[in-house]
């Protein structure tokens, strides 16, 4: 019998996942909202895993369901990076004050 | 005849569209078209007077439109007493439209100085036609608008600006009044009509106190547009117009609009014995009060215009004391002698370019028709036995006297006697003795009018004489006979006191004149040996006892003042409660348009917001977690 | 208290840590490394919930890749020595959201236990995987391929469209 609850683990996933939503909206570095981005998808990993194994029907799924998360932050990633260096060239900075083109 | 007199205003309304539409025609010949149609109106008026004279009156109305079950009705009414001011005010309006052509001649806007005196000529005969309060009190309005008109002619000048503004406010607050009433009557009687007011008031379905409220109502407006105390200062101040029109509306038609009225509501005021009395009283004081400030005037309009006031008095004082025979007919023969007096005196202005009668002397010589005419005029007015205003303001005097109101009879003497003097003060400084004017370069001598103004002088100059002879009692009482068959039922009872009253009247007039003569003409007696020995009084008198300035202090402080407050107001109440609600949707905005900032993080910022009141929601009611 | 307990305590202190590291840290290059503890004790957080292939991946992808991406995005744009803070009112703002959504969230999942869990997840966990992923969910895992191949082919294009203009219009 494990004796760390589930609360144990979503609060953990809860915590990471404010922190990277915090980040993401306040940083001003495009590099680190992209990062923070990251900690709230790990976040929400945390709890498919916690589920797959603390559930009313525990299985294989959720680590199945996470793996495909991680393969599609990664992509995620690398399609941020590229965006980011297009914006880098146009406009010589990464800072998200300054990108502010939907107003135009 | 009678039939077709509802075009005797529309020749001058004609007149007016016409000439506004030559206005900017450079030719003088213009005026013609003035003269020929007023004259066209003065042909009909006489002949519609003479109809009158001979049988009855005519009355035609038409529905205009029906509140409820009450119909307002226009239409015209001629009966004696309209038919005789028609011919009085197209008779001065056609004379003064032919002197105007010399007297305004070289004016730039010559054509629509025209315009204007048609316009005015129109009111004023559509308001002595109408059948109805409602429709006389429009008329009534555009007499006033026309008034302003002409006394703002030069509106270059600030004095004439103020002055026109002046009689407009000033008749404005009359006009109130006047209004008050005719809503109380129409409150009372159901109608505007004359016919059925005075029916109704013959029936005695109106109480005394209200009868009374709407008598004296309908006096105020009477007050302010004849320039009664304590609304006359506008009249003197009117003078600022050209003098033609000083002679039409200031001395002929306008002013007496509201003895007509008086004399027009004659049945309602009769009904109430406290408003003949105000009436009387009013009209006796205003005598006096306005004759004395003409004492001391320098300005030869202005003294003819506290003339007018004064005389207007009189009328106002015969009709409260029950003479209303006497009251119009003093408005008759007035309206010839003091339109006489005022061509006269745009003669002598003409002449001599300049008002101040000081500056002037001497011109009896000069002025070969203009110097008979104005004494004519003086004579007249001065009740010089034989001559017009002898008669007239012997009936008045009779019938105040008649009425048993003393103290207005002997204040209405003295204001006979007043009237000689000054009158006479101002002909001995003008037309005698030696020339004071101080010639200026290049300026012409000063020579007679043309023709086209003396001949309006020389008609007006007959009728000041003859027009006496229509209500005597040596040759007949033609006019009270005539005015007998209106609508108003005479007072009964014999006007013509004791035989000691027309002594006395021409003891005091010719204790003026000569008086007059001593000062000004012999030099028997200093000119300023009353200003030394009531040297305070005379000073209140020249100041005209000090009424404008008492507007000053009070009125118009006071209007001021609380025009101050309510700007006060409107700043920091309305004004900051405005300001309140524009800066707050302004704040809104800017609060909008920050997080409208293109930037990704504010929009992702807002939608948490938004995500988090739907969680709270969903929290507080239980929703799906429960 | 068990030995679990404390690995969870001390792993979750780390990615805490990490966290709130990336928040105050000023060079990015720091907040890069700060991350970095946090993403290998989310792996020792996947061990402890018995997924040990799900942990060795997020070590590879995530502490290796990701990581490695993302510095080379700082080395390859230009950089203030010192990250400026947002301002403060957007700060206070974001916060006061972020703490409301907290709150709400703690008081619903707090005493969240089902109160069963899967002792058998660790036994072959890696082969359980692959026999899944080839049989149950083949084509997710074909489509993720695909999705992997757009990604990469859409980043090339992305980062190198600039140059190519630049060429067309020589």
């Amino acid at each position: 019998m494990s004796s760390v609850p589930l609360a144990a683990y979503l609060m953990l996933a809860l915590i990471l996942f404010c922190i990277g939503l915090f980040g993401a909206l306040t940083k001003r570095n495009a590099v680190i909202v992209l990062i923070s981005i990251e900690l709230m998808l790990n976040a929400v990993n945390i709890n498919l895993v916690a589920f797959a194994k603390y559930s009313i029907n525990p299985g294989m799924t959720g680590q199945i369901f996470s793996l495909f998360t991680i393969t599609v932050a990664a992509a995620e990633a690398a399609v941020g990076l590229a965006i980011l260096i297009a914006l880098y060239r146009n406009r010589q900075t990464v800072n998200v004050d300054e990108m502010d083109t939907m107003k135009r | 005849m009678l039939q077709m007199s509802w075009l005797i205003p529309l020749f001058p309304l004609l007149s007016f569209i016409l000439l506004l539409l030559f206005r900017k025609s450079k030719s003088e010949s213009t005026a013609w078209i003035g003269v020929l149609l007023t004259g066209l109106s003065l042909v009909m008026s006489v002949g519609v007077c003479l109809a009158v004279w001979q049988g009855e009156g005519i009355k035609t109305e038409g529905t205009w439109f029906q509140i409820g079950e009450r119909a307002i009705t226009m239409g015209f009414e001629v009966n004696p007493l309209n038919a005789l001011m028609l011919v009085i005010v197209s008779l001065v309006s056609f004379l003064v439209h032919l002197y105007s052509k010399g007297y305004m001649h070289g004016d730039e806007r010559f054509g629509v100085f025209f315009a204007y005196l048609g316009l005015f000529s129109f009111a004023m005969l559509g308001l002595v036609l109408s059948p109805n309060l409602l429709q006389l009190y429009m008329f009534w309005e555009l007499v006033g608008l026309g008034s302003f008109l002409l006394i703002g002619f030069y509106y270059f000048k600030p004095e004439a600006k103020a002055a026109a503004k002046k009689a407009f406010v000033m008749t404005r607050i009359g006009d109130v009044g006047l209004f008050i009433g005719m809503v109380l009557l129409f409150w009372q009687v159901g109608s505007f009509e004359y016919d059925e007011i005075f029916a109704t008031v013959k029936n005695g379905d109106i109480s005394d106190g209200m009868l009374t409220l709407t008598a004296l109502c309908i006096f105020v407006g009477a007050v302010g547009k004849s320039g009664q105390l304590p609304l006359h200062t506008w009249l003197p101040d009117a003078m600022e117009g050209p003098t033609p029109v000083s002679a039409l509306i200031h001395a002929a038609t306008m002013v007496a609009a509201g003895v007509y009225l008086v004399a027009a509501m004659y049945p309602l005021f009769q009904a109430s014995e406290a408003a003949l009395t105000v009436v009387a009283v009013v009209g006796g004081l205003t005598a006096i009060f306005a004759a004395s400030i003409g004492l001391m005037q320098k300005d030869i309009k202005r003294v003819l215009a506290y003339s007018t006031v004064s005389q207007l008095g009189y009328m106002m004082l015969a009709l409260g004391a029950s003479g209303y025979v006497a009251g119009i007919f003093h408005l008759t023969t007035h309206a010839f002698f003091k339109a006489l007096l005022f061509l006269a005196a745009g003669s002598v202005i003409h002449a001599v370019h300049t008002q101040n009668i000081e500056e002037m002397g001497g011109l009896w010589k000069k002025l070969r028709l203009t110097g008979p005419l104005f004494l004519i005029g003086a004579l007249a007015i001065s009740g010089v036995p034989l001559l017009s205003g002898f008669f007239s303001k012997d009936e008045i005097l009779a019938s105040t006297y008649a009425d048993g109101k003393y103290g207005l009879f002997w204040l209405a003497v003295i204001a006979a006697f007043m009237t000689a003097f000054y009158m006479f003060r101002l002909f001995f400084l003008v037309f005698t003795g030696e020339a004071r004017q101080e010639k200026k370069d290049g300026q012409k001598d000063v020579h007679e009018s043309p023709s086209v103004m003396t001949f309006p002088m020389i008609v007006l100059g007959v009728l000041a004489v003859v027009a006496g002879y229509l209500n005597t009692t040596w040759f007949g009482t033609f006019l009270s006979d005539y005015l007998a068959r209106g609508p108003v039922e005479l007072p009964h009872g014999d006007h013509h006191g004791p035989v000691w009253i027309p002594l006395v009247a021409t003891l005091a007039s010719l204790l003026g004149i000569g008086l007059a003569y001593l000062i000004y003409q012999r030099g028997t007696l200093s000119r300023d040996w009353i200003t030394r020995s009531f040297p305070g009084l005379s000073d209140v008198i020249y100041n005209k006892w000090y009424i404008d300035e008492g507007y000053d202090q009070t009125v118009v402080k006071g209007t001021t003042g609380l025009s101050k407050l309510g700007a006060l107001f409107d700043r920091y109440v309305v004004e900051g409660l405005v300001t309140a609600v524009t800066t707050g949707v302004q704040r809104l905005g800017r609060i909008g348009s920050r997080l409208q900032n293109g930037q990704v993080q504010s929009y992702g910022t807002a939608a948490i917001f938004g995500i988090v009141i739907l969680l709270l929601i969903v929290a507080l009611t239980g929703g799906y977690f429960s | 208290m068990t030995g679990e307990m404390i690995a969870f305590f001390l792993l979750a202190l780390t990615a805490i840590t990490g966290g709130v590291l990336l928040i105050n840290l000023t060079n990015v290059v720091h907040m890069v490394v700060a991350l970095i503890f946090t993403f290998i004790a989310i792996a020792g957080i996947y061990i402890t919930l018995s997924a040990e292939f799900v942990a060795v991946v997020q070590v590879l992808i995530y502490s290796g890749a990701i990581t490695i991406i993302m510095l080379f995005g700082i080395m390859l744009t230009r950089h203030q020595e010192k990250e400026k803070r947002a301002p403060r009112l957007k700060m206070m703002l974001t916060g006061l959201a972020i703490g409301l959504f907290f709150l709400i969230m703690y008081g619903k999942i707090k005493d969240l236990n089902f109160g069963q869990q899967d002792a058998g997840l660790h036994i072959d966990n890696t082969k359980k995987i692959g026999v899944e992923l080839y049989s149950h969910y083949v084509i997710p895992f074909e489509l993720t391929s695909v999705l992997l191949l757009v990604a990469l082919i859409g980043s090339i294009i992305l980062a190198k469209r600039e140059d190519d203009e630049k060429e067309a219009k020589k």
